[in-house]
């Protein structure tokens, strides 16, 4: 019987590792961080996204999805497109908001988390680098993909968000997921899609 | 005098503030049946999932609340913004309330308190014995009366339920439309003593029904 159990683990092995989550090694770091600095020549990135809320009582998590462009060095809109409307558009220490066509400003100084948010988005879609004073950052891998790992060190950024895991593509190391957290161990994870860097956005996009 | 006069405007501040609620047109209060009030919450492999607009203290907030449905008048709910973030997550019985989560700046308990109360009246099965007399009864629809809630049926269904606290009114929660199953698909609620409303719309492609 124990026979039995050992070759069905052994056989199952396989298709089990590749949601292992390890530390990198050194070398793996350097080559990661490397990669990284490739993509601070992007200028802008245009893409859809999918964002999963999942909560512990929920059989499914609850979906929606949208579209984000962002443009160096410090536009970003980020509009959810299906099952309602409503963009944000950060620039000019400002976020624009279009809810069905009712309109408002907020002045990103009254609201420092989205900030924080809009800024983090931004930088790791850039390959940007991790503020260690902010967050306690361990590097990983899983399967052939990086992932970083972002522990607030801060105590009003723990309020809000236990840990944000940020997944790189294994062929062209973009960031292609985002998982924010919270302290309850609910999570938003967005999933990002046809991703296209350094074209042409029109400047219309962050007009609101 | 001045003794007297003091004395008449505190006794007349005191009867006013301990008044009764008196339902519009209502003549008086009559026992009825035992009926069965808001039935909507009370299948368990049932999960809601509502896009919600929340108007509360001159802000704006949108999202989404989910209702699940635990066991007899046992409920799970909770408000998720728009940008995926928890605002609060509580799970209701008929004895209190069980607090998961709720965002650092809503994790106060006179906040927490009144969340609890909005959200259970609104998924609460109740039994009311007594109704509102109207002096002219074919003109209004029944309205049953439990504690300080009132019912107001129509076509069976509860339609409204408004709620008093003394004298005046405290909460009103209108279920405006329903699917062909009588599910409500849009909901108004309006609490009367805070500058607090909340309107919700089923999403039936992310709810489980």
């Amino acid at each position: 019987m124990n026979d039995k159990l050992l070759y069905l683990l052994f056989f199952l092995m396989p298709y089990c590792g590749w949601a292992q989550t390890r530390e990198m090694t050194a070398n793996e770091q350097a080559r990661f961080q490397k990669s990284l600095q490739q993509l601070v020549e992007i200028k802008t990135v245009s893409a859809d996204f999918v964002q999963y809320k999942h909560l512990s009582f929920m059989k499914k998590p609850v979906e929606s999805t949208g579209k984000l462009y962002v443009k160096h060095p410090d536009k970003l809109s980020w509009a959810y497109t299906a099952p309602f409307q409503y963009k944000m558009v950060f620039k000019d220490n400002k976020i624009y908001i279009d809810d069905q066509g009712k309109k408002q400003t907020i002045t990103i100084g009254n609201s420092k988390q989205f900030e924080k948010i809009s800024t983090l988005i931004s930088s790791s879609l850039r390959g940007g680098k991790y503020d260690e004073k902010e967050f306690a950052v361990s590097y990983l891998k899983q399967g052939n993909a990086d992932m970083v790992r972002l522990i607030p060190k801060l105590a009003g950024a723990k309020k809000y968000i236990k840990e944000i895991v940020l997944l790189f593509s294994p062929t062209d190391k973009h960031v292609e997921e985002v998982k924010l957290v919270e302290p309850s161990n609910d999570y938003t994870r967005f999933v990002i899609k046809n991703r296209k860097v350094n074209t042409t956005i029109d400047e219309s996009i962050f007009n609101l | 005098m001045n003794r007297f006069l003091t004395c008449s405007f505190f006794l007349l501040l005191f009867f006013a503030s301990c008044g009764t609620y008196r339902y519009p047109n209502a003549s008086g209060i009559r026992e009825s049946t035992a009926q069965e009030l808001n039935n909507y919450y009370i299948d368990t492999t049932q999960t809601f999932v509502y896009r919600a607009k929340l108007h509360a203290f001159k802000k704006d907030m949108n999202g989404s609340l989910m209702i699940k449905t635990l066991g007899r008048n046992e409920h799970r709910i909770a408000l998720v913004s728009d940008f995926g973030q928890t605002l609060f997550d509580v799970s209701l019985s008929p004895d209190g309330y069980e607090l998961h989560y709720a965002m650092h700046d809503l994790n106060k308990r006179r906040v927490v308190r009144e969340i609890v109360h909005i959200f259970r009246t609104m998924t609460a099965q109740r039994h009311a014995t007594s109704a509102v007399m109207f002096a002219n009864q074919q003109h209004y629809y029944p309205v049953y009366v439990l504690d300080d809630c009132y019912y107001v049926i129509k076509e069976r269904k509860v339609e409204r339920i408004q709620q008093a606290k003394g004298a005046k009114e405290y909460l009103a929660i209108v279920y405006q439309e329903w699917n062909a199953e009588d599910i409500p698909t849009s909901i108004a609620i309006e609490h009367k003593k805070y500058p607090i409303t909340i309107d919700l719309a089923l999403d039936v492609n992310q709810s489980i029904l």
